[in-house]
């Protein structure tokens, strides 16, 4: 009877939290949504138009990466591996060593989990020219659960060397960074995720290797994060704070030049991330900071050695795992005491 | 063709073990498996490297890889007691940075899945892949006899060294591979199964191998520390360490005097 009870409360939940989000016009006010992934696929579409060495290998997901029409179009450029996500990330490498730039797709949960040591030696080690796209990142996959939920990637990735890790905020930065890799020589690591997003990203920047971009310029609180959980915060509104909010979307290498440009002026670091605590950006900063001669005050947000669980908005997940509104207010008053 | 190639085995033998005894020990058992198996595929002319390729995807039989390759002028034979030093790049594992070689391996199962990489992108070309018996534990090389088959790779050749032992053992007690050739028959591969140190045989395979529609398995029956006699067979030289003054004296003079 019980799990009847707390699913009561949650549909409760969810009723609440839609009526708040269209009080305020959304997650964020005036913004449009659009697919991470799918701007993933059709940006492959595209340049595979032009460049024939382009090739995937597929893990089978190629309709949940939006890969069907590459596949349809270039069927002998679509390497379908089944699920077999070992085999496929050293036939990736292989192919690279014929002169053709691989990207290797599927979920983060099985690429870059299942087989990383695959990874570090067939793609790293070998110096192979593969970029690793991986899907359904985070919390944000929402009801597929805990096993789905990949918390752990950016740190398997960011620990490898001649790997380099990148997460777009939103679809237009993933049209650029899938640009920007695709012309690389070296090995990457893409981390999408599933639901529609935001676009914040501004058109006219360029996506640079090593580049963080400030999507909001402010004085008393730098805020450090990658991928849409950090648009949420371009709306958080909370007393007369104003907030610097840096898009770490290159997250090895990371941007040591713009975080400590921002934290030398404002003295306070929050890092949100959706990832476990571990081996995350959060990690990064702190040690960079730690090296610097800046001692700010510092809180990470952050999943805190914890599995996930199924839930039908993520929002829900976030407020449970430390990522929600209230969690940052409380964060936000600790650092600004 | 042949006495070359057999002149050679018995030089690169006892190069081989020069090489384990100066350098203070390594992967010598499987190394005197997989030589005859090597010198073929380097010496029999029917592959030109570079331009065909070679995955060594048991990555810790170099020491006979580093012989043949030097023997074939990759690389000065002074290099050779360097292996597995400071600041060689003849490590204990294969890498790239040693002149002619592809692929770095030493987590085993990998290799045969990028050859069929290199085979599948590269259709003109023939692509050897050395893998051991007891790496056939490993479930990727499965994935990969499923990918070639799937892709129908008849350029990539699994040539494996099926000396029977593993590090901790026989591989029929370790994990039985059962029955090998049946298994890579159902999984669409045409499979051979030939005496790994009958050079007549294993030339005649390669070749044979070349002609297929299919991904090509050659099944070398080898012998674990082949020409040292307390080695052969005795799953401890898988990685020898400190070998004492009178074993290597003892087979040396076995090599030098073996036909």
């Amino acid at each position: 009877m019980s799990w009847k009870i707390s699913n009561k409360l949650q549909i409760n939940n969810l009723k609440l939290r839609s009526e708040a989000k269209s009080a305020s016009g959304g997650i964020i006010e005036n913004c449009k949504l659009k697919s991470i992934r799918q701007s993933f696929g059709d940006t492959l579409y595209r340049l595979a138009k032009t460049n024939p060495s382009l090739y995937v290998v597929d893990a089978d997901l190629k309709s949940s990466l939006f890969l069907t029409k590459f596949a349809q179009k270039f069927p002998k450029r679509f390497i379908e591996c089944g699920v077999a996500e070992n085999n496929a990330a050293s036939v990736a490498a292989g192919l690279a060593k014929t002169g053709k730039t691989v990207f290797l797709s599927s979920f983060s949960c099985f690429s870059p989990a299942i087989n990383w040591a695959v990874i570090k030696q067939s793609i790293c080690y070998n110096h192979a020219n593969v970029k690793i796209i991986g899907s359904h990142s985070g919390l944000m996959s929402g009801d597929l659960g805990a096993t789905h939920q990949m918390l752990e990637d950016v740190a398997l990735m960011r620990s490898l060397p001649n790997m380099q890790v990148f997460a777009p905020i939103d679809a237009l930065e993933t049209e650029k960074i899938i640009t920007t890799v695709s012309r690389s020589p070296l090995p990457a690591y893409i981390r999408l995720v599933r639901p529609p997003s935001p676009l914040v990203f501004d058109r006219k920047l360029p996506f640079t290797i090593g580049k963080s971009h400030l999507l909001k310029s402010g004085s008393d609180l730098t805020v450090l994060g990658y991928g849409p959980i950090l648009s949420n915060f371009l709306n958080f509104k909370f007393l007369n704070y104003k907030f610097e909010i840096v898009n770490c979307s290159s997250l090895k290498p990371l941007d040591p030049e713009t975080i400590l440009k921002s934290v030398k002026k404002t003295g306070r670091v929050l890092v949100l991330e959706d990832h476990q605590k571990s081996g995350g950006l959060g990690e990064a900063v702190a040690s960079l900071l730690l090296s610097s001669d800046l001692h700010p005050k510092f809180a990470h947000l952050a999943v805190d050695n914890r599995f996930g669980q199924s839930a039908k908005d993520y929002n829900d997940l976030y407020d449970h795992y430390g990522l929600g509104s209230a969690d940052i207010q409380t964060a936000i008053n600790k650092l600004m005491k | 063709m042949e006495t070359s190639l057999s002149s050679l085995s018995h030089s690169l033998r006892l190069q081989l073990l020069e090489m384990i005894y100066q350098s203070g020990g390594g992967h010598l058992g499987g190394s005197l498996s997989s030589l005859d198996l090597l010198i073929a595929v380097y010496f029999s002319k029917i592959f030109r490297f570079p331009g065909d390729h070679f995955v060594l995807s048991a990555g810790h039989l170099c020491p006979a890889l580093y012989t043949v390759l030097s023997s074939a002028g990759f690389f000065p034979s002074d290099f050779l007691t360097s292996y597995s030093s400071f600041n060689s790049p003849l490590q204990g594992h294969v890498s790239t940075d040693v002149p002619g070689v592809e692929y770095s391996s030493g987590s085993l199962g990998q290799g045969l899945s990028f050859a069929s990489g290199l085979a599948l992108g590269d259709r003109s070309r023939s692509v050897v892949c050395l893998t051991s018996d007891g790496e056939h534990q490993e479930g990727q090389i499965w994935e990969a006899a499923m990918f070639a088959a799937k892709y129908k790779l008849g350029n990539l050749i699994n040539l494996i060294d099926y000396n029977h032992y593993q590090i901790d053992g026989a591989t029929d007690d370790i994990m039985p591979l059962g029955r090998l050739a049946a298994k890579y028959i159902q999984f669409g591969w045409t499979v051979t199964t030939i005496d790994g140190h009958n050079f007549p045989q294993i030339v005649k395979a390669l070749k044979n191998a070349q002609k297929s529609d299919f991904p090509n398995c050659i099944i070398a029956k080898t012998i674990l520390g082949k020409g040292i006699s307390f080695m052969q067979y005795d799953y401890h030289y898988h990685d020898v360490k400190n070998l004492s003054e009178s074993l290597y004296l003892r087979a040396k003079n076995e090599l030098e005097n073996f036909k």
